[in-house]
């Protein structure tokens, strides 16, 4: 429902924006509408959507691939992907990427992130479009303290308290300062959305090289290390905008736990194990 | 009816000079085997009992044809002596069983371990948020039975939830010898971290919480396993490429190796298996995930169906953390070996000398 929001109130800039771009946008936006109006209408046929490390920005839809066959198997507790009938479905090859040359033609595949990013269309063509005093040349904040702006904190309420770099980095260290969107790295040069290891790699270089070999984040597909996998990227886990966050106590968002397991025969809760076996 | 002169443990037997002792292989047709379990029920006069009895129940409950393929069950080999050609044999006739049981086509994969390849896992304890995704992958994939009765729940995986070390001034100066105790330290029997000492049942509405870590546990796939020591049938070995297999036909239920295991591993079928045919995987293993009947011991087996076709584990493959690792420990580019070569691993209860495949790790 969220996200409808975040689309409705996109189209809404939309309008005032001229470029072609936009027009095809439209074209799509209404058709979706209407598809989600139509859907409580046959409740029934509602398809499954779950999600899988982040919820709200990693979802799948359930369809079947052969009769009988999924492509992912979703919890009725928590809505969490449980087991993948197709681990390639929806995916794309990763692209270039400095020390992975070693791995065959197509065998390291991603899921594009820029598919999941509702606002991301519209960054550099409705607002930062170069267009308007603000942009001949471009005004920056020179303190790199973001200018909270209320079109943009309404649209992505998560980045009035960015919670990365405890106060040290700062929008443009991440994103594109003349285009919106796309990635920076370290010389300046444009990134893909879909390829955020890049930038991200340019502050973590130790995380980014567990990656690289499997370490840290995940692969999933076949096991041999030449074999075909799909690559998780660093934003299918971190939200990049809040990755600190004091009321957790790890870098990871807090997700809803599946059921626990039988209780031993004639319990009727699992108050004992809280108990310490020796007397105090 | 499989007659035990032709099956390769006896013709290996047959080479190899009584009195030289090879190295022990996990190869059954290198290995040398002074009895066989049919020999010992016979030397017991138990063979015509059990066989006459089992048999008088398949035949007085089952249509015709099911009992022809129950017979035939029954008095198959146990998987590591069979030949190429017995294990086709069955193959085919669990593959119509189960396809006629469960309404679907249902392959039960006959694919050997190969060579070059010894499986390992590692996984990463700092990652772990106590999700039980894995748990509920595992059921997902493996065709546990899952009803609601007592005993009709079966996982493979426990997540072990551990407070976290908790140490205060108040109690410093307790514990000394009250009544006839014995002196402790004043901070004993209060959490302290990783202790196994924890809790499986916990519920809380997020993982993970504040005051807790968590620990997973399944089959370690030792390579020295306990379990296969004492299977009086010899029914639980070790696979050459790392896996310890179970043939659930020659399960007889004793429990001996649940209670060898140290880690809980092993799960007893004692009610019969609630599988429903729409949540049946019908992609499985004879060593693996095929159906499982009551009475019969089961357990991690690092997905057998899916890991010698090349595909990573179900736990692996849903960890929403990527806190769990699998590969070839031959390998010294796969991601266990690096983690290995680079990581700080321990295994659990290494002083047990069980040397498990399985490695906890953290960064
Ligand atoms: C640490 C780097 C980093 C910083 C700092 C950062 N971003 Fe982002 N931002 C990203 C990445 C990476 C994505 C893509 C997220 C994804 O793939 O889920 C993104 C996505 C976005 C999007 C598109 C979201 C969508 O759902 O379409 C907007 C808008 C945005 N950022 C605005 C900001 C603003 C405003 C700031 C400063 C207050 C900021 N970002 C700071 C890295 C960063
Ligand atoms: C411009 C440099 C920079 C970039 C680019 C960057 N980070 Fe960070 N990141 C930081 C800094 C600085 C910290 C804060 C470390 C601290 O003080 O705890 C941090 C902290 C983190 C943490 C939390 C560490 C913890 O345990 O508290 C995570 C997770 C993280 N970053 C992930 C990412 C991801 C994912 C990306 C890419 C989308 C990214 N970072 C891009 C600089 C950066
Ligand atoms: C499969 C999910 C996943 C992916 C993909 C992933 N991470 Fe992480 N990351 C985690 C988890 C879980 C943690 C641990 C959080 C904790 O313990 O605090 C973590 C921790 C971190 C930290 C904090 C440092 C630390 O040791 O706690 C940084 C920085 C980080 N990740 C960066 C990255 C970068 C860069 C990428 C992409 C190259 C990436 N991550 C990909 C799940 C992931």
């Amino acid at each position: 429902m969220n996200k409808l929001a975040t689309y409705t109130l996109v189209l809404a800039f939309c309008v005032g924006a001229y470029y072609a771009a936009v027009a095809a946008e439209k074209t799509t936006e209404p058709a979706k509408e209407e598809a989600a109006q139509a859907a409580p209408a046959e409740a029934a046929k509602e398809p499954v959507v779950c999600f899988e490390s982040r919820k709200g920005a990693s979802e799948i839809t359930q369809r079947e691939i052969q009769p009988g066959w999924p492509n992912v198997k979703c919890s009725p507790t928590t809505g969490a992907a449980l087991w993948y009938g197709d681990p390639f479905d929806g995916t794309v090859p990763m692209g270039k990427m400095p020390l992975l040359d070693k791995i065959p033609e197509g065998h390291a595949l991603v899921k594009p992130r820029s598919e999941k990013l509702a606002i991301l269309p519209m960054c550099g063509t409705a607002c930062h479009n170069g267009v308007g005093p603000a942009f001949s040349p471009p005004k920056l904040p020179k303190d790199k303290k973001a200018v909270p702006i209320p079109t943009m904190e309404g649209l992505l309420p998560e980045v009035k308290d960015l919670q990365h770099g405890r106060g040290r980095i700062w929008c443009l260290d991440c994103h594109h300062t003349t285009q919106r969107n796309k990635l920076v790295d370290h010389y300046g040069d444009p990134i893909s959305f879909d390829q955020p290891q890049l930038l991200c790699g340019k502050c973590h270089g130790d995380k980014l090289r567990d990656w690289r070999d499997g370490i840290h984040g995940k692969r999933i597909g076949e096991w041999a290390s030449t074999g075909k996998k799909r690559w998780f990227t660093c934003t299918e886990c971190h939200n990049p905008h809040n990755v600190q966050d004091g009321a957790r106590n790890k870098g990871f968002v807090q997700l809803q736990p599946e059921p626990p397991p039988q209780l031993p025969m004639g319990m009727k809760d699992g108050k004992h194990e809280k108990l310490h076996p020796i007397a105090h | 009816m499989a007659v035990n002169d032709k099956s390769p443990a006896v013709q290996g037997k047959a080479e190899v000079p009584e009195n030289s002792a090879p190295p022990a292989s996990a190869d059954p047709s290198k290995a040398v085997l002074k009895t066989s379990r049919r020999d010992f029920l016979r030397g017991g006069g138990m063979l015509s009992l059990s066989s006459l009895m089992g048999t008088a129940a398949l035949m007085s409950h089952s249509s015709d044809a099911r009992a022809a393929i129950e017979w035939a069950e029954h008095f198959q080999k146990n998987y590591r002596l069979m030949t190429p050609e017995e294990k086709n044999e069955a193959r085919i006739r669990l593959e119509k069983r189960y396809s006629a049981e469960y309404g679907k086509t249902v392959t039960v994969d006959t694919t050997e371990a190969q060579p070059g390849v010894l499986m390992g896992y590692a996984l990463n304890v700092r990652k772990c948020i106590g999700c039980r995704r894995c748990v509920k992958a595992c059921v997902a994939e493996n065709n546990q039975t899952r009803g609601t009765r007592p005993g009709e729940r079966i996982e493979w995986i426990q997540v072990l939830r551990m407070e976290r070390g908790e140490f205060s001034k108040e109690k410093m100066d307790h514990g000394y010898p009250e009544g006839l105790g014995i002196q402790v330290g004043g901070n004993a029997y209060t959490p302290a971290g990783q202790v196994l000492e924890g809790q499986y049942h916990y519920e809380p509405e997020a993982v993970p919480e504040k005051d807790a870590t968590y620990m997973p546990i399944a089959c370690m796939q030792c390579e020295k396993p306990p379990c296969v020591k004492v299977c009086p049938v010899r029914t639980t070995y070790r696979e050459a490429d790392g896996p310890v297999v179970i043939d659930y036909n020659w399960c007889i239920g004793c429990r001996m190796c649940m209670g060898a295991c140290p880690y809980w591993a092993r799960r007893i079928n004692v009610a019969n298996p609630v599988l429903p045919k729409e949540e049946m995987n019908p992609v499985t293993h004879y060593l693996g995930n095929r159906p499982r009947m009551r009475g019969v011991v089961e357990k991690c087996h690092w997905c057998l169906q899916r890991t010698r076709q090349g595909r990573y584990p179900a736990c692996v493959e849903v960890c929403p953390v990527g806190a769990r690792k699998f590969g070839n420990l031959l390998d010294p580019e796969s991601e266990v070996s690096l983690i290995l070569a680079r990581k700080n691993v321990f295994r659990l209860k290494a002083e047990l000398n069980t040397f498990p495949k399985f490695f906890y790790f953290y960064d």
